[in-house]
C-alpha cells in the first residue's frame, strides 16, 4: 500500500490526531480524498472514528508497526 | 571577577545583571530577558548540574543564557545560534560585557540559522553534551493554513494580533512549514523538528527545553517520548500570560474538539490567579480577555530535561 502521502500521526493520542486530521482537511479539494492517516499503533482507532463524525468518509486510517 | 549571582538579581528577573552593574543590551528585535520565561529557564538550568558540560543554545536571543551558563553554571563552553542573524552579533557583545572573563568560551555560530540547519551548527552540535532551547510554541497568526483552520472553527483573530512586533519570531513560528511533524497539530512542530535533528546529529546529547504549558504538560511529555527521549521536569513556575501574545491558537484547538467526545482529552491550562488555584480553559481565558483585554491571566512555564532512551 502506498502511504507516502499519508498524514503522519505517529506518537499522537486520539485528540491531537483528530486535530491533525481536521487541520489537514481544511482547504483540501474533494479529488484528494480520502486522505490517508498514519495513526499511532496505540491510538484508540474506534474512539477516533466515532469522533470524526461527518469527516469519517474523508479519511482512511492506517496503522503500521514502526 | 565581578560576582554574578541570582540572589542579587532584582526580584522577578533572574537575568544576570552583574554586581558591577553591567546589564545586557536589549534592542526591540530581541526577546526581553527580564521576561519570567527566561527567569524560569535559568532556574531550571541551574538545577541541571551543567558544570564542565559543552552546551549549544538554539535560539540564543540576547545571549543572556550564554553568560549565565558560563558564569553561574561552570559550563566548559557554549555555542549558539539564532534564526535572526542580528541576535548572535548582539549575544557576542552581551557576553563580552556580562561575562568578560569567560567570553572566550563562547563559540557563536553566525548568520541566519534555523534550528541547527547549517554545516557549522551541525559540526558544533556533534561535539555537544547538552542542547538547550526555548522556541516558539504558537503558530504565526498570519499563517495561511492556520488562518483557514481558524476560520473553520469560527475563531476570530483578536484585534492587533496580526501585527508583527520587532521580536515576532521569538513568539511565533511559521506553522505550515513544520507540518510534517505530528505534534505540529498542537503547536509543537518547531520543537519536535529540533528533537528529530538532535536525535540524528547528536544521538547521545541531553536536551533541556523551556515550555509554556498552556497545551498541558502531558502532551509535551508525549512529544519527547514519541521522539525517543525520556523527559523529566527540572523546574516550573506560574507566570503571567504575555499581554501581546495571541491565545486564539489554543482557543481554536479546543473548539475543533468540541462535540467530538474528545474535548476532555485536551483542555488548555490557563489560570485566573498567580497561585494557580483557579484553572481556566483557553476558551474561558479568551472570554475574559474579550470582556477586558487587561484581565491578568497566568500559565505554567516549565523546564524539561530529556535524555535519549537509546543512549
Ligand atoms: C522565546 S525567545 C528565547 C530567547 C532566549 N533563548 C531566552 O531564553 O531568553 C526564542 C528565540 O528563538 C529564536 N528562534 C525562533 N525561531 C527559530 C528557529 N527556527 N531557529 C532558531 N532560532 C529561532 C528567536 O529569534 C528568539 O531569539
Amino acid at each position: 500500500m502506498d502511504v507516502t502521502n499519508a498524514i503522519d500521526c505517529n506518537g499522537l493520542s486520539a485528540a491531537p490526531t483528530l486535530l491533525r486530521i481536521k487541520q489537514a482537511l481544511v482547504g483540501l479539494v474533494d479529488h484528494a480524498l480520502p486522505l490517508e492517516i498514519l495513526v499511532d499503533e496505540g491510538c484508540d482507532q474506534e474512539r477516533l472514528r466515532r469522533s470524526l463524525g461527518r469527516h469519517g468518509g474523508a479519511v482512511r486510517l492506517i496503522s503500521r508497526p514502526q | 571577577m565581578p560576582d554574578l549571582n541570582v540572589d542579587e538579581i532584582p526580584s522577578g528577573a533572574s537575568v544576570p545583571v552583574s554586581a558591577d552593574g553591567v546589564s545586557p543590551e536589549v534592542p526591540d528585535f530581541a526577546f526581553d530577558p527580564t521576561d519570567p520565561w527566561t527567569e524560569t529557564f535559568q532556574k531550571g538550568l541551574e538545577r541541571a548540574g551543567l558544570s564542565g558540560k559543552r552546551i549549544y543554545e538554539v535560539g540564543i536571543g540576547t545571549g543572556i543564557n550564554v553568560a549565565f551558563l558560563l558564569r553561574m553554571c561552570g559550563a566548559a563552553h557554549v555555542s549558539g545560534s539564532d534564526l535572526d542573524p542580528r541576535l548572535v552579533v548582539l549575544a557576542e557583545r552581551n557576553v563580552r560585557s556580562l561575562a568578560p572573563e569567560e567570553a572566550n568560551l563562547f563559540h557563536p555560530v553566525r548568520g541566519e540559522v534555523s534550528l541547527i540547519d547549517t554545516e557549522e551548527a551541525q559540526a558544533r552540535i556533534a561535539e555537544t553534551d547538552v542542547i538547550i532551547a526555548c522556541l516558539p510554541q504558537v503558530g504565526d497568526p498570519g499563517d495561511r493554513r492556520l488562518t483557514a483552520f481558524r476560520k473553520a472553527q469560527s475563531v476570530e483573530l483578536p484585534e492587533g494580533a496580526g501585527e508583527k512586533a520587532d521580536d515576532h519570531i521569538a513568539h511565533y513560528y511559521p506553522w505550515a512549514a513544520f507540518d510534517e511533524y505530528p505534534f505540529n497539530s498542537v503547536g509543537l512542530g518547531l520543537n519536535e523538528a529540533l528533537l528529530r535533528r538532535i536525535r540524528d546529529q547528536a544521538p547521545t546529547a541531553q536536551v533541556i527545553m523551556n515550555f509554556g504549558c498552556r497545551i498541558g504538560t502531558g502532551i509535551i511529555f508525549e512529544m519527547f517520548e514519541a521522539n525517543g527521549f525520556r523527559p523529566e521536569k527540572l523546574h516550573s513556575q506560574i507566570v503571567r500570560q504575555d499581554a501581546g501574545t495571541d491565545i486564539s491558537f489554543f482557543v481554536m484547538l479546543e473548539k475543533a474538539l468540541r462535540g467530538t467526545g474528545l474535548e476532555k482529552d485536551l483542555v488548555c491550562v490557563f489560570f485566573a490567579d498567580e497561585d494557580a488555584a483557579s484553572p481556566l480553559s483557553a476558551s474561558e481565558a479568551q472570554d475574559l480577555l474579550d470582556r477586558d483585554p487587561d484581565t491578568p491571566l497566568f500559565h505554567e512555564v516549565c523546564v524539561i530535561r530529556a535524555v535519549p532512551v537509546a543512549a
